[in-house]
């Protein structure tokens, strides 16, 4: 602290070394890309080439024509469902990882569990899920077997369903340590006060431990929000037609359609959104987070 | 007391959830081993030839070690960049500081296939070929947002009186930074690393717009698996499955190791 009073000079002399690499990567590999995306969203395509322009009408198309905005909407919905089921599934684990496990060890143990299916590649969760699902399937096979059901069932894949469920799966374990990280967090102290003055168990979670929790909650869930929205293998191997996603369509304006300013205008639109999400990110976790 | 209501209802609500992340996981590592072009019921017995396969799969050899190289490249790129960017973030002020901030963290919530067509169209301006080194610039630029994270945070919890001390005491700023600062992030250097290599190492989104000619493992997966799919890629996922388990046991193992070290140790 007292080295900034006594020598500005020298300080700021440093602080450039540090900022100016990062600062200047950022702007070259960053900045300048998202400029080039949105000189690309003004102009126009004609006979499969890029013609520059200043016209907002592919920006307008995005939320005027079909299928842009409604397929932007049913990734965001597939994006909420899989951040709250993938909170609901996570929670009792962290809450166990936190408040049940009495050793380090098996803490250590618990938490290696939890990382290895988070890290195992990301392309073979998605065709797991496929090998379970499908028609020649695990589960039809188990249901076959069973007597429940006589021809195997078509409704586990293709559908919005079977791209939910798989990216539920493959986001639990970021949610569970998004949440973990949080609950590690809350004092001993004040779960006991709780209990000492006579709050049942269910009161202590629904009125301590839950709110307390929630920065880890809110940080997890807009992260998998975003990941999930944008996400486009799981729509690919395991949607059908109707469960198209975002990015689908920003790979098929490139590679089939050849509408580069399309794609860029989709691109500008969803970084606009991004940044708003980082900022409503921010404010939601300072307001929600208690000092200890 | 610590723990809070019924430990056998907590824990049966959690067992419950951990066999849904490892039942798909064991499934694959089982057919994997199975004698059948089919991944589906009966089991038809143990084989290894869907591994023996492997081997002789020169594609998915080299895409494994493009993979590696690319994983090895987007670390140093992360860490090179990463860490001036955390310690100019944490231990300084300059004006749009907060601007700065969010543009380094933007990639973490902004869609790899947006991040991919705007480098593309870079590339394009820029006449660059699309190589592997394409795609490390280009994942190298969306990861360091996790050095940054983990590096900031630990120079968050990490107090400043220990580099004060040593400046009183006569050390340069050159000597603060390899003897103090630098041993104290090093855990968090260390885990930001292992997070970075894995999650390259898996990328798709990025790699898919940037990929030249040469590709990395998931692209040849992914490729594999849109024709046909057969137990092969049951058995690579198995074995990439065993190598992602023993790289987190050495990497936790390690970073335990060094966090356990006091900030004055090394000299």
């Amino acid at each position: 602290m007292s080295a900034a009073t006594q020598a500005p000079w020298h300080e700021r002399r440093q602080l450039l070394v540090w900022l100016i690499p990062p600062l200047l990567w950022f702007t070259v590999f960053m900045v300048i890309p998202y400029c080039l995306l949105f000189y690309y969203s003004l102009g126009s395509t004609e006979y499969m080439t890029f013609k520059p322009g200043f016209s907002l009408a592919n920006l307008i198309r995005v939320f005027r024509t079909e299928p842009y905005l409604s397929v932007l909407l049913k990734s965001a919905r597939i994006g909420a469902l899989t951040a709250l089921g993938a909170t609901v599934l996570g929670y009792p684990v962290a809450f166990c990882l936190a408040f049940h496990t009495r050793t380090a060890r098996a803490k250590f143990l618990i938490y290696l569990l939890v990382i290895v299916p988070w890290w195992a590649a990301y392309l073979v969760k998605a065709y797991a899920w496929k090998t379970i699902l499908g028609t020649n399937g695990l589960l039809n096979a188990l249901l076959l077997q069973l007597h429940l059901i006589h021809e195997p069932l078509t409704l586990f894949l293709y559908n919005q369903f079977s791209v939910v469920l798989t990216l539920i799966y493959i986001f639990t374990p970021f949610a569970i340590l998004s949440i973990y990280a949080q609950l590690e967090r809350i004092p001993t102290s004040i779960v006991e006060a709780s209990s000492n003055l006579g709050a049942s168990t269910f009161e202590t979670l629904t009125r301590i431990i839950i709110p307390l929790s929630l920065p880890g909650v809110i940080a997890g869930a807009i992260i998998t929000f975003a990941l999930a929205t944008g996400d486009f293998i799981a729509p690919a191997l395991l949607g059908g037609s109707n469960a198209i996603m975002i990015s689908n369509v920003v790979i098929n304006l490139l590679g089939v359609a050849f509408d580069w300013p399309m794609a860029a205008s989709i691109g500008i639109v969803v970084i606009g959104v991004g940044t708003a999400l980082i900022s409503v990110a921010h404010y939601l976790e300072h307001r929600s987070q208690a000092r200890f | 007391m610590r723990e809070l209501g019924s430990r056998r209802k907590a824990w049966t609500l959690g067992w419950t959830v951990l066999a849904f992340l490892y039942a798909p996981l064991i499934v694959m590592a089982v057919f994997s081993f199975n004698d059948s072009e089919f991944t589906s019921l009966p089991f038809r017995g143990f084989t290894l030839r869907w591994y023996t396969m492997l081997l002789d799969d020169d594609r998915l050899l080299q895409s494994v070690w493009n993979s590696v190289y690319v994983a090895l490249g987007v670390v140093a790129l992360s860490t090179l960049f990463g860490l001036p960017a955390a310690i100019a973030l944490d231990r300084y002020e300059f004006p749009g500081k907060a601007w700065f901030a969010r543009i380094v963290l933007l990639p973490i919530v902004l869609p790899g296939v947006i991040t991919g067509v705007a480098l593309l169209l870079f590339y394009m301006a820029l006449h660059l070929k699309l190589s592997l080194y394409t795609i490390m610039l280009g994942q190298g630029t969306g990861l360091m947002c996790v050095t940054i994270t983990e590096v900031a945070a630990r120079l968050q919890r990490m107090k400043k009186s220990t580099e004060e001390a040593a400046r009183t005491l006569g050390a340069t700023e050159w000597e603060v930074l390899i003897k103090v600062t630098l041993p104290g992030v090093m855990p968090a250097l260390f885990g930001a690393m292992l997070i970075a290599f894995s999650i390259s190492f898996d990328e798709i989104a990025v790699t898919y717009l940037l990929t030249g000619r040469q590709n990395t493992l998931p692209m040849t997966l992914w490729s594999i698996l849109r024709r046909q799919a057969t137990p092969e890629v049951n058995a690579v996922s198995t074995l990439v499955i065993v190598a992602s388990i023993l790289l987190i046991c050495v990497g936790t193992w390690l970073s335990r190791r060094g966090s356990g070290e006091p900030v004055e140790a090394p000299g």
